[in-house]
């Protein structure tokens, strides 16, 4: 259009004829929503049951998939409609209460861009297929009279429990398949690990409300942790009176530091260097016993004196001593570590430095306590981890699999570029995944099985995290409403009919799956149905949405240890840290289909429906950029670029670009929105787990030279002198507020 | 969590059964009838404006006339939802067959309604009477407020239907006969004293 000048008559025109298009493509529409009569369809029941009543809700509980926590919710069901979530105040997870991930579940469930129906690689393309067809293929590939090799078969899914795990071990020993991967990239791996053992309990339970001080070691439990919403409802029992304190040590605030009372910004991976020598401290001035600790522990305390730990972290004898004094001020407390610390190369050793600060302040059996144990095995939770990504990729490098399965994670977008998975999962022949969308990892296989939402599926979940030290719940999902897709399948039942196919006699007899769960409900001991007969404990199952377990009960075992901390190297070319933090919202990217999340202002950014990169206002005054402007964040990896948020809640050697954006398939709102930090993670691992070091990888950043608009809300740090929030300093507060009671 | 959420065990899935609610109207109206006459909606001032609505083309030509004027069947015992929800609610087609199993089964209408009976599936009336998303009308508080607690006899509540749907009984298929607009409805708010602040209707 350029070089000739557009009347503005013909403007109106062209704007007219834009007009009357876009009406008749509304006259296209296939539901209209009018209030011209005779548009709108009304139908009513066949014949309701009596309850029914149009415009009043009912209630029905299930249990929230958004992310593997497992809380319970009430879905209210109008006219045979989902139409809202809310936390079951009977569940020990949640206790009532939902985040927003929880509540955006409406928007996975009546997102525009579920699959339909199976699809097939027919050439270069993903084609509808029948289910027919599609199961069809699968036995021609992986059954029964197929010549596949059951150790060439893996299974590749997210964090499972209940008795959907159950099944799936079956179906994999009928294969002979030795190969389930379980992989989250938001995961607590590395403190299992360490948990395991020093305490002799993966998961302990934490007695917030018993804690007088949490020292957080970049433990996001508020936001992106094993089950934000529990620990949510703890940490408000530790800040109600009397209130606890909060210390946060991070590189990057999350939406728990942001909470703190002294938040305490720190390099990546000098954590256990604090640790230790907040420990040494401890131990030789404020008078805490090492006697029970063995010499070559108490050798290696004696190494990381505070000066030596001030020098490495950049943090002064002032504050370590400070944050030493409220340990032994405030007694007992509870001592976290989070991803920034586990993340490391040397994740593990800075965990259990982070872990031995409990042993040696005495929070071991007060502020933690065993969790007890399940007492079903088979049904307990297969937490994820990101070591399983790793062997998955090493073993997929070795070409190890004739066929792969997926489900319940979507490693292409969240792998690190380093790991090559599309080009070798090229070479694998037959790759399945079950899902609800087209994501990266389904538009690379060959064969796509559409899934009913968690909205319309049955199934029981196990949670990893939450309950009480006495019982935990065996959770339950049932349908809301009946399916939206005719031609799409719940998990349980896929399995099913696969185990069906291979002929396991066990299972022949099920019609569906959810006969299986009936079936599993209806054998289950007395102990736990208390003597109420089979439907009746069903029906109140389904009503209270979980079975309570009593739990065996464990003890804590104190076996504490130390192992030196490598030192941290600077790096010349690469000078800046990246945090690839996590939040409550995308999560790892698994939402970012979800416009209401998308459109949710970040917690810390309140940025929306895009990436930003974190710095340091110094960092961005030496780099001559503010919000808004590009920059480029170079790994030895690879590159992005990304608009800028300048925030004084970031170490200025550290650059943070929130993970869960930057996907590439994954429907019309995930698409093309923002960059993946994961993408660009250097090769480091952590040396004991083996877990990917989330938090290990240098960057270089560069001002790209390119302005541009950060779309955030609230764009102004300034009221403009409009007192729209009235503040006072802190003098003034305390002297008029009761500061002067206040634990700060 | 308020008292009045119904939770339920039964699956989601599932609705089906018979017409308890039906006999129960029979002798909720039958009780009703022998009451005597106390005042009748003379107390409420009925909204004014008038709408010449079109006529609407529904699967069965449904008389309302020959339902509520001849027979004088009361509104609320098809549209049964009203006095208990924010929808009237179009009745369901088991209650249609209640009568129309034994009444008028040689009529095209009753032949077509029995077809749609047997096979399983609810005629797709058109919606005639609507307001926007972002207005809460609710059915039940309007009732209460010009019916129960004015002590109107419920045999003469086509009078308060009347107010915002028309003389149905005068009609076969159900026409728009009153603007429903928001001036509409503020003006009679206004005049009867309901209440006016915004977030009301607008929630």
């Amino acid at each position: 259009m350029s070089g000739h000048e557009i009347k503005r008559r013909d403007f109106l025109k062209v704007m007219g004829w834009g007009g009357v298009g876009a009406t008749l493509a509304g006259c296209d529409m296939p539901t209209t929503v009018t209030l011209e009569e005779g548009k709108e369809e009304v139908v009513s029941y066949m014949s309701p049951e009596e309850f029914v009543i149009p415009g009043i809700g009912i209630y029905y509980a299930s249990t929230c998939q958004q992310c593997s926590a497992g809380c319970g919710i009430y879905g209210r069901v109008r006219e045979g409609r989902v139409l809202k979530l809310e936390g079951n105040p009977a569940s020990q997870i949640n206790g009532g209460k939902l985040c927003q991930m929880g509540q955006a579940g409406v928007q996975t469930h009546y997102n525009p861009d579920r699959i339909t129906k199976p699809m097939l690689r027919k050439g270069k393309e993903l084609v509808e297929v029948s289910w027919d067809e599609a199961m069809a293929e699968l036995d021609k590939r992986v059954g029964k009279s197929s010549s596949v090799d059951g150790q060439r078969v893996a299974w590749f899914s997210g964090s499972m429990s209940g008795h959907q795990s159950v099944l799936l071990d079956a179906y994999l020993e009928s294969v002979g398949s030795k190969s389930h991967f379980v992989y989250e990239a938001i995961n607590s791996a590395v403190s299992r690990a360490v948990n395991a053992e020093m305490l002799g309990d993966a998961t302990p339970h934490y007695r917030f409300d018993k804690a007088a001080l949490l020292l957080s070691f970049g433990a996001d439990l508020l936001g992106a942790s094993s089950s934000p919403v529990h620990y949510s409802t703890q940490y408000g029992e530790f800040r109600s009176a009397p209130r606890g304190m909060h210390v946060q040590i991070e590189p990057s605030m999350s939406l728990t530091g942001a909470n703190a009372d002294l938040w305490q910004p720190v390099i990546p991976g000098t954590e256990g260097v604090l640790a230790y020598g907040l420990i040494n401290m401890l131990v030789n001035k404020m008078g805490y016993d090492a006697s029970g600790l063995s010499l070559e522990v108490r050798g290696l305390i004696g190494k990381y004196d505070p000066a030596y730990a001030a020098k490495v972290t950049g943090i002064s004898e002032e504050r370590i001593e400070k944050i030493a004094g409220l340990l032994k001020s405030k007694s007992p407390s509870l001592v976290l570590a989070g991803t920034s610390t586990e993340g490391q190369r040397d994740g593990y050793n800075a965990t259990a430095a982070v872990t031995l600060l409990n042993v040696i302040l005495g929070n071991v059996g007060k502020t933690i306590e065993s969790s007890g144990t399940f007492p079903f095995p088979q049904m307990a939770a297969k937490a994820g981890s990101s070591r399983d990504l790793l062997s998955f990729a090493s073993a997929l490098g070795k070409k190890q699999y004739d066929v792969v399965f997926f489900h319940g994670t979507n490693p292409v977008h969240t792998a690190p570029n380093y790991l090559g998975l599309v080009d070798n999962l090229a070479d694998v022949p037959f790759k399945v995944t079950l899902s609800m969308f087209l994501d990266e990892t389904a538009a690379v296989s060959d064969l796509v099985l559409p899934l009913l939402s968690s909205l319309e599926d049955w199934g029981t979940h196990v949670a990893d995290v939450g309950g009480s030290t006495q019982t935990t719940d065996v959770t339950i999902q049932q349908p809301l409403m009946k399916q939206l897709y005719d031609d799409t399948r719940g998990f349980g039942d896929i399995v099913l009919s696969l185990l069906k196919a291979r002929g396991v006699e066990e299972y022949t007899g099920f019609d569906d799956y959810y006969a299986y769960l009936r079936d599993a409900f209806s054998s289950t001991p007395e102990a736990i149905t208390g003597g109420l007969g089979t439907k009746a404990f069903w029906q109140g199952s389904l009503q209270k949405g979980a079975v309570s377990i009593q739990l065996d009960k464990g003890a804590l075992q104190s076996n504490p240890f130390a192992s030196e901390v490598s030192e941290h190297k600077a790096d010349p070319s690469y000078p800046m840290h990246l945090a690839p933090s996590a939040r409550l919202g995308m999560w790892d990217g698994r939402h970012a289909n979800i416009p209401w999340l998308q459109e949710a202002p970040d917690q810390i950014s309140k940025v929306v429906w895009e990436s930003w990169a974190e710095i340091h206002p110094s960092t961005a005054a030496k780099m001559g950029v503010t919000n808004g402007d590009m920059i480029k964040v170079e790994s030895r990896q690879g590159a992005i670029k990304v608009k800028v948020y300048v925030h004084r809640g970031v170490h200025p050697n550290v650059v943070a670009v929130p993970m869960g954006r930057g996907h590439e398939q994954y429907g019309r709102y995930a698409k093309g929105r923002g960059v993946n930090p994961l993408k660009i993670l250097s090769q480091v691992t952590e040396n004991k787990t083996g877990e990917l070091a989330l938090y290990g990888t240098r960057v270089k950043v560069s001002n790209a030279s390119d302005k541009g608009t950060l779309i955030h809300m609230g764009d102004s740090e300034s009221q403009v002198g409009r007192k729209l929030v009235s503040t006072v300093t802190a003098e003034v507060f305390k002297n008029t507020e009761g500061g002067g009671n206040s634990v700060a | 969590m308020s008292e009045s959420r119904i939770f339920l065990s039964s699956e989601a899935n599932t609705h089906r059964s018979g017409g308890l609610p039906r006999v129960m109207w029979m002798i909720l109206l039958a009780f009703a009838v022998m009451l005597p006459m106390v005042v009748n909606a003379a107390d409420a001032i009925p909204p004014k404006g008038t709408y010449d609505g079109k006529d609407v083309l529904q699967p069965i030509e449904f008389p309302h006339d020959t339902h509520a004027k001849v027979n004088q069947i009361n509104c609320m015992y098809c549209h049964t939802y009203a006095r208990r929800s924010k929808v009237a609610g179009i009745p369901p087609t088991s209650k249609c067959m209640g009568c129309h199993t034994v009444i008028a089964t040689d009529k095209p209408r009753i032949k077509k309604l029995t077809e749609y009976w047997e096979k399983g599936e609810p005629p797709k009336w058109k919606k005639v009477h609507d307001v926007p998303d972002f207005v809460h009308f609710t059915h039940e508080k309007h009732l209460r407020r010009f019916v129960f607690n004015a002590d109107l006899p419920v045999e003469n509540v086509s009078e308060v239907c009347g107010f915002c749907h028309g003389d149905v009984k005068n009609m076969t298929v159900a026409n728009k006969r009153k603007p429903l607009n928001m001036g509409f409805c503020v003006r009679c708010h206004e005049a009867n004293g309901g209440p006016s602040d915004c977030w009301k209707c607008h929630k």
